[in-house]
């Protein structure tokens, strides 16, 4: 169906509508504040217990929320990076690969909603 | 000696029968019922070494049991029943006899208690597997299945060859703890390395498990790569090798796995990973680290074959499994997204999930040792496997941009199946005890700390606050219609250019040289006719008359000569 049309939300399954909830533009806002409160609670949990990790690094607060979002950012970083270098043309390795092949339709169950 | 019958006899007796019984749900049945009665038989196993046959002057031990090999048994039968309740549609004979036979050699391997029987049921494996790509019929899935089992079948080959120095060394065929040194234990170590996709033997694992069918994929993700663990835990724990092997393991996979399009290539690339972690805890070698190890294998078998499971019931309704081709699918699909999540949850280790009981012990035995940069590696790959497995699989099918794509929900025994794993992962994430109690050593373990806890949240929900954030500001690379290349080139693009070039230098020369010599036989040829030919002086026709005047010339000349 067209993506830009509005659809009948009624047709979907419960479970469907609700989460739908959570691709809606409106709403990533929301979803984006909640993690952020998350992301504090989850730091400031760090002063309520004694931390006594393997490391010291271990003891700085918030060290694993700190190394968990530079080394995604990194990794992300490196990724994008290695993209340029290694991307090919999905038909690359020809019909000696999959990748540019259909999957044959006798083995499937296509069928919409 | 007490005789039993070997486990694997169960699962090569059904695969003999199913093609005499009538196609439909009774073949189905049965393929159900032989992995439960295989559990309930390695269940009842009493712990020894049974089943001894003579062999060509060897002693073969088809049954060793013990709490290593009967913890790898169990989630093999296990494995083997989801896969095959998830394939409960599929009427193909090959592939049904395939995922029998398949996991009857992976259970025959890990009851092996010599080095011939394990290189016996190690090429079963290979042998069977390949099925289960080919059934895909398809030009790639052929070409893609010959070299998957090229790669396996000289797995087999080089362990052969390393049992036989062993045995000209040591004077015994026993597959127990080796230590790396001599040909033979190095050639074993390898064979063991190719099937555990170590760094740079890695590709057939990423080139193969996506062409698979889609069934077969789930049934492929459970049984090599873990039965190759398996023979790493049994015949090379503690080697300090292994530690930087899989530390390696852990890492490389995790950038790959973040451009990769298709799917069910990325979740291969996340198996790599996953191995890694296993791998640094044989390295790692003590009884905590095994336990991790046994215990990771085990929850990763089931979270893994979920997450295969959810996009492969996306391919069933959809035909592709291509990243940049789905999206906002959890309006119409949304128990095999719940599933999926469960699984993206479980791999990514969020407390109470399977992955977080597992995973940490390495993590922890890996500290105790005192390896500060391979722990940090491993957290690092932890954030890693929330990138791609935790996040891409879910988010860009069923989340993310919407594809337009409306299909039906999966089929209900596929949803029996993913629901069945997804509920295992939750039991394991919730009350690992039963499964602590199956480890190979005793368990003195709490894994839910108050600073274990915060500290893996921390690390989860700060790294998704980074991924959001790279979404929002178009850093993060989108999907896009591609391959990658990796080491794989070498072989599939590489050595064929360079034969290419050889052969096509070869055939240049040769022409060349024909040429030069037809050439040179030409030319004498027209030159000896050019001298002595038809047209030439030689051979002009003379009258008689001119004969008889240079016979008198002659006599002429030799008259006059008799005067002087």
């Amino acid at each position: 169906m067209d993506p830009n049309k509005t659809e009948d939300k009624s047709t979907l399954p419960l479970l469907g509508r609700f989460l739908s909830w959570f691709t809606k533009t409106e709403n990533s806002n929301k979803i984006c504040l909640a993690l952020v409160a998350l992301c504090l609670a989850l730091f400031l949990a760090d002063f309520t217990y004694d931390k006594h990790g393997h490391f010291h690094i271990e003891e700085i607060p918030g060290f694993y929320g700190i190394y968990g979002f530079f080394m995604f950012t990194a990794l992300i970083l490196v990724a994008k990076v290695l993209r340029t270098l290694i991307k090919r043309p999905e038909n690359y390795y020809g019909d000696k690969a999959i990748d540019g092949e259909d999957y044959p339709n006798d083995q499937l169950e296509q069928g919409s909603k | 000696m007490i005789s039993i019958l070997p486990t694997a006899f169960i699962f090569i007796a059904s695969a003999l029968i199913l093609g005499f019984l009538p196609r439909g749900h009774i073949r189905s049945t049965i393929l159900l019922a032989t992995p439960v009665l295989a559990a309930w038989h390695i269940w009842n196993l009493p712990v020894g070494i049974f089943s001894q046959v003579e062999f060509v002057g060897q002693t073969l031990d088809m049954m060793r049991v013990d709490k290593l090999s009967r913890i790898f048994g169990l989630i093999f039968c296990l494995a083997a029943f989801l896969g095959n309740l998830y394939a409960w549609h599929v009427r193909d004979l090959i592939q049904q006899v395939a995922a029998l036979l398949y996991a009857g050699a992976a259970i025959g391997a890990v009851f092996a208690g010599d080095l011939i029987t394990l290189f016996f049921y190690w090429e079963g494996t290979a042998l069977a597997s390949v099925f289960l790509i080919w059934a895909r019929k398809t030009e790639g899935s052929y070409h893609t299945g010959m070299r998957y089992l090229i790669i396996q079948i000289t797995s087999g080959v080089i362990l052969l060859a390393g049992t036989a120095l062993l045995y000209r060394d040591t004077g015994s065929i026993t597959f127990e703890r080796m230590t790396l040194g001599s040909l033979g234990t190095w050639l074993i170590f390898l064979s063991f390395g190719i099937k555990c996709a170590f760094p740079l033997l890695h590709n057939w694992l990423q080139d193969s498990y996506p062409a698979a069918t889609i069934t077969g994929t789930v049934i492929l993700s459970a049984f090599t790569t873990k039965l190759a663990v398996y023979a790493l835990a049994r015949g090379f724990a503690g080697t300090e090798l292994l530690i930087y092997i899989g530390a390696v393991m852990t890492l490389f996979p995790i950038f790959f796995a973040e451009i990769e399009n298709d799917l069910r290539r990325v979740l291969a690339y996340s198996l790599n990973n996953q191995l890694g972690f296993m791998v640094v805890g044989i390295g790692v070698g003590t009884e905590m680290a095994i336990n991790g190890t046994a215990s990771h294998a085990f929850a990763h078998i089931l979270y893994k074959a979920l997450l295969f499971m959810s996009v492969g019931a996306v391919m069933l309704r959809t035909g592709t499994s291509k990243a940049s081709e789905l999206g906002g699918l959890c309006r119409t699909m949304p128990r095999t997204a719940m599933f999926c999540l469960i699984g993206a949850a479980s791999i990514s280790a969020f407390p109470f999930f399977s992955g977080f009981v597992t995973k940490s012990l390495i993590m922890d035995a890996t500290a105790n040792q005192h390896y500060p940069v391979i722990w940090a590696i491993l957290v690092f790959a932890s954030a890693g496997v929330l990138s791609h497995s935790g996040i891409k699989i879910p988010y860009f099918t069923f989340f993310g941009h919407d594809s337009g794509l409306r299909p039906k929900e999966a089929p209900i025994h596929m949803q029996m199946a993913m629901g069945l794993t997804a509920l295992l992962c939750i039991i394991i994430g919730v009350y690992p005890d039963p499964l602590y109690a199956l480890l190979p050593y005793e368990v003195v373990y709490q894994p839910y700390t108050m600073g274990h806890v915060i500290g893996q949240l921390q690390l989860l929900c700060f790294a998704l606050l980074a991924f959001i954030f790279l979404m929002r500001s178009g850093i993060h690379p989108p999907e896009i219609r591609a391959v990658n290349l990796d080491v794989d080139w070498i072989y599939r693009r590489l050595v064929p250019t360079f034969y290419n070039i050889i052969h096509v230098a070869t055939v240049k020369f040769f022409t060349y040289f024909d040429s030069v010599i037809n050439d040179f036989i030409q030319l004498t040829i027209k030159g000896l006719y050019k001298l002595l030919g038809p047209e030439t002086g030689v051979s002009r026709m003379r009258g008689v008359g001119s004969m008889v005047v240079w016979v008198a010339i002659l006599l002429g000349i030799s008259l006059i000569s008799s005067y002087f």
